[in-house]
């Protein structure tokens, strides 16, 4: 059951409605059977934690029974994965909201007592956030390609939020893909690095759309291209970094995702229930507008699929910390 | 004119004032819990917010901030238990004050300043915000180490009894600040492969430990004493105490309102060094941690005057300081307001509604605080036999509510251990809380100056604010030298 | 012989310091030659030795080390002006401080097993015998407090604290 949401018409769209509302009808009897916890795991305040406490608000409704956001933070979000990995009493009624931080989170850290993959079900990509390459405005670079040949004898110096974060993982794909050379600059989180950048002591930055959109917007910061497989809808004149073509840029596709998982001993009905619940909540206006706020895009993938896009985003991220030196 | 009539239109809404008191009320009210931070609060508050009015949404969230930093204050004043980080500095001289039955003066003095520090922090947000902004873009990671460097140089002034004791503590705070993953490379340190302390050693549990537990474990080691039936809260704060701080919480709050406006740095910083500022000016610098109403002034003033400093550069630069603001940018945004430059062309009749929202929040503050303060200072009477129990079980609570760990109520119970061992061989504390805050800003900025130069140690004489650190920097050190050899002279003549 | 040992003893101006010293001496040496090298990462390329993830530990390992033989010294040299009554406590009943250890213990290896509001009733009344509270209307505090700040927490605040046993 592919999705694509430019597609749904009204009338498809309320055919899905009513077999959403058929499955639902077909399966409350077994699910949910209680509360339903969804577990965070990242502090509160973070984009997860607000993008999940928004979409377990919508959820209560679509469930028609409680959603408790719970956090469990920790070492990038594996001590909230692994909590969920072991199972246990609820699990059957447990979902955790997944992020780049679940592969990165696999990639980078050593001896992880859970399988990514394996020890999880995968049930839908709720959003999907894009990174955003940005120069200051006072930067020389006027493209990707001006920047990439700047590079081969300057080097760059690219801000992130932190080790592992999508953002710092970005810049190192970068850097590998096309063989610049730039020097990873740590800050601690996003708010911390968006001063350098502005005021022109690093270079470059990867960026999440919603934490420099305005910066764009105000001329503060010059984008040069986006990350995502398509142009953004908000800044529909930037060009994708895939579609510049050079530098093996056409591999250089990635978001922020975000999407529910369960532990895999996650019960069928719960499964199907889950996924006509989510395709409710995304096609509420709230919820759409939600997204658009965060420059974000709802998830495309759900299923198999999401998993098997779990597993790719695993196995490029594993590669690319091994080139960085971040792999312990 | 017209614009006026707008600005008071948005403002004036029975919604906006319920907004407010609401949020100051849930505030210090999260904030005198142990392990619930006001971070917490605004973060739960936030859904909340969405179908509200965008005037009442920021102005709950910000009144929740303004109240949690308050609120900390009073645990710590009555238990020795700081309900938020920044009130650590006010326990140094409140507990003592409340030990010595002054816990009603100390609490006035430290809601007194909080309100004044928070009124020069709003009116710097409303008049020199555009002006503050510039400073904190300036603020690169030089600028940053060097300014580190000189709050570093506040252990001197804080260890009290012995240097080398103090310098030690500092030391072992730096150390245990430093396991977790490197933040340049990954890789781990000290970690011992526990997944726990990845993330570093937790903040709360820390602190909860090595002010709360001792006082806890002292009290049943210690030789009974007979409790004494009197009344043990006192009296209020007199006015003329209140003038003779009153330098101190102009300058504390000043001191607030600068760290406030440099994204990153964060209250219990400004409250430090506000309190070292404070010491080192007063006359009655040997009362300093004993119980000095001026000290408790002083770190209000201090961690109070962030909190309007902190919307400078969220308001006009987009940039959220602190993971509060963080979560106020994203309310903003739920609204479909993006704060920044482009807020004040567009949206100018909604900023100075919320500047009004803000500034009534101080009086607000006044209010519900010493409204607070009737009943909270009744703690001070309730027998300690009493008392430590239920303190003990608000910390581990507390303490587990941060990451939902029971291995952080395992690591405050250690930190109690290990500041009664502090207590008992005349180690301070307080150095060693500022090397456990400072010592990753330390080395993290350095790291982060040498990769943006690349290696190039001239990036820390870049420019002018660099100088001006370095300048004050070694000038407290020679201050602190002078001191003591003129203390050591005088000592020797009398002897 | 002896009594020259004895006086040598007795030079000792606080012989607090002097152990608190060794004692920091010896985790400064532990630190620098063992768990430094051994339980901190470094990569293999580094251009600048300010950029090792081992730097600082180091230089504040040398430093605990440098400053706590200062500390030794002083402890011998230096006697302390003012015998400061902060440091010393007259111990009460080992019963008490026993009592209270066990509170402990049931806080951090029970509170997953038994639930919050057990646990805290159970240390809270520990605690409340340990150092006799003789008011029986205290003892309600005991059940009050843990059962409302648990609801508190798990209700309102959304905090998961463990709740029964399961």
């Amino acid at each position: 059951m592919k999705k694509i949401f430019s597609a749904t018409c009204i009338a498809a769209c309320s055919g899905a409605l009513l077999l959403a509302a058929s499955i639902s009808t077909a399966s409350a009897a077994e699910w949910p059977t209680g509360d339903v916890r969804l577990v965070v795991p990242y502090a509160p305040g973070g984009t997860t934690d607000v993008l999940s406490r928004r979409v377990a608000d919508l959820l209560k409704d679509a469930l028609d029974t409680n959603v408790i956001v719970e956090n469990r933070p920790g070492a990038g979000s594996t001590i909230g994965t692994g909590r969920l990995a072991r199972g246990g009493r609820d699990a059957d009624h447990t979902l955790l909201m997944a992020s780049p931080g679940h592969t990165i989170g696999a990639a980078i850290y050593p001896d992880l007592a859970y399988d990514p993959v394996e020890d999880f079900v995968f049930i839908q990509n709720v959003i999907d956030i894009p990174n955003v390459m940005v120069v200051p405005a006072s930067s020389p670079y006027q493209s990707v390609v001006e920047f990439i040949e700047a590079a081969q004898d300057k080097n760059m110096a690219f801000s992130h939020s932190g080790v592992g974060s999508s953002i710092h993982m970005s810049g190192e794909l970068f850097k590998t893909l096309t063989g610049s050379q730039m020097t990873a600059v740590p800050f601690a989180g996003s708010g911390a690095a968006l001063p350098a950048l502005l005021g022109g002591d690093v270079d470059v930055s990867f960026e999440n759309m919603p934490t420099v959109y305005s910066h764009i917007k105000s001329g503060d910061l010059r984008a040069l291209a986006v990350t995502s497989a398509e142009r953004s809808p908000y800044l529909p004149e930037v060009p994708t970094l895939s579609e510049i073509g050079e530098h093996n840029l056409d591999q250089f596709v990635t978001t922020a995702w975000f999407g529910l998982i369960a532990h895999n001993s996650f019960p069928e009905e719960g499964y199907e229930a889950m996924q006509a619940a989510l395709d409710e909540v995304m096609e509420r206006q709230e919820f759409l507008d939600f997204a658009e706020q965060l420059g974000a895009q709802p998830g495309q993938v759900e299923g198999e699929e999401f998993k098997q896009f779990v597993i790719d985003d695993l196995a490029r991220w594993e590669e690319v910390a091994q080139q960085a030196g971040i792999s312990q | 004119m017209e614009n006026l009539t707008e600005v008071l239109q948005l403002f004036l809404s029975i919604d906006n004032f319920i907004a407010i008191a609401l949020g100051v009320v849930i505030g210090v009210t999260v904030g005198s819990i142990p392990g619930l931070t006001a971070t917490m609060a605004v973060a739960l508050a936030l859904p909340f917010t969405f179908s509200m009015q965008p005037v009442a949404a920021i102005l709950l969230l910000v009144g929740i901030y303004k109240g949690g930093m308050y609120g900390g204050s009073i645990t710590a004043i009555l238990i020795r238990t700081p309900g938020s980080p920044a009130s650590a500095c006010t326990l140094l001289d409140g507990y003592p004050m409340a030990q010595q039955g002054n816990a009603k003066k100390a609490l006035k003095a430290a809601l007194f300043s909080s309100v004044i520090a928070d009124f020069i922090s709003n009116i710097a947000l409303i008049f020199f915000a555009a002006y503050l902004a510039k400073i904190a873009l300036n603020f690169g990671a030089p600028e940053f180490f060097w300014l580190i460097c000189f709050s570093l140089t506040i252990i001197i002034s804080l260890a009290s009894g012995s240097m080398v004791k103090g310098l030690l503590a500092a030391l072992l705070g730096i150390l245990l600040s430093l396991v977790g993953l490197d933040s340049v490379f990954g890789s781990q340190r000290l970690t011992f492969g526990n997944y726990n302390l990845m993330d570093s050693i937790s903040f709360i549990p820390l602190l909860i430990g090595l002010f709360a537990i001792p006082e806890i474990i002292e009290f049943y080691r210690k030789k009974a004493i007979p409790h004494i039936k009197a009344k043990a809260s006192g009296v209020g704060m007199t006015l003329a105490e209140l003038k003779r701080c009153m330098k101190s919480i102009v300058r504390g709050s000043l001191i607030g309102v600068i760290i406030g406006a440099i994204p990153g740095t964060g209250a219990t910083a400004a409250a430090f060094i506000s309190y070292s500022d404070a010491r080192r000016r007063s006359p009655n610098k040997a009362n300093f941690g004993k119980g000095e109403v001026e000290g408790v002034a002083a770190a209000e003033a201090g961690n109070n005057g962030v909190a309007g400093a902190t919307l400078i550069p969220l308001l006009s630069l987009g940039i959220p300081g602190d993971v509060i603001t963080a979560i106020i940018l994203g309310a903003f945004m739920v609204h479909g307001l993006t704060p920044g430059p482009i807020m004040f062309q567009e949206n100018l009749s909604l900023i100075y509604a919320l500047f009004l929202g803000i500034m009534f929040s101080s009086l607000i503050l006044l209010v519900v605080g010493n409204a607070a303060i009737k009943y909270f200072s009744l703690i001070a009477d309730i027998p300690k036999s009493i008392l430590f129990p239920i303190v003990l079980m608000f910390c581990v609570y507390g303490a587990y509510a941060v990451n939902n760990m029971t291995f952080d109520i395992w690591l405050m119970l250690a930190f109690g251990v290990v500041g009664y061992l502090f207590n008992r061989t005349g180690i301070p504390a307080a150095p060693f809380l500022i090397g456990f805050i400072l010592g990753p800003m330390f080395e993290d900025n350095l790291r982060r100056s040498l990769l943006i130069s690349n290696g190039d140690m001239s990036i820390f004489v870049r420019g002018p604010i660099t100088w001006f650190f370095i300048a004050i920097t070694f000038g407290s050190i020679a201050f602190a030298i002078f001191r003591f050899f003129k203390d050591r002279n005088a000592k020797l003549i009398s002897n | 012989m002896s009594s020259s040992g004895l006086s040598n003893v007795k030079q000792i101006k606080d012989t607090l310091d002097v152990i608190t010293g060794v004692v920091l001496l010896l985790i400064s040496l532990v630190l620098a030659f063992y768990l430094v090298p051994n339980y901190i990462g470094e990569p293999s390329i580094l251009q600048n030795p300010m950029m090792s993830p081992r730097w600082l530990p180091n230089i504040v390992s040398w430093l605990i080390l440098a400053f706590s033989v200062l500390l030794i010294l002083q402890g011998i040299l230096v006697s302390s002006d003012t015998e400061n009554d902060e440091r010393k406590i007259v111990k009460g009943p080992y019963r008490r401080f026993i009592i209270m250890l066990i509170a402990f213990l049931v806080y951090v290896l029970l509170f997953e097993t038994l639930g919050a509001i057990l646990t805290g009733i159970l240390a809270t009344v520990l605690l409340f015998l340990a150092h006799p509270v003789r008011v029986w209307w205290a003892y309600g505090f005991a059940l009050a407090f843990p059962v409302g700040v648990t609801l508190l927490f798990v209700n309102v605040m959304n905090v998961p604290l463990p709740l029964m046993p399961y």
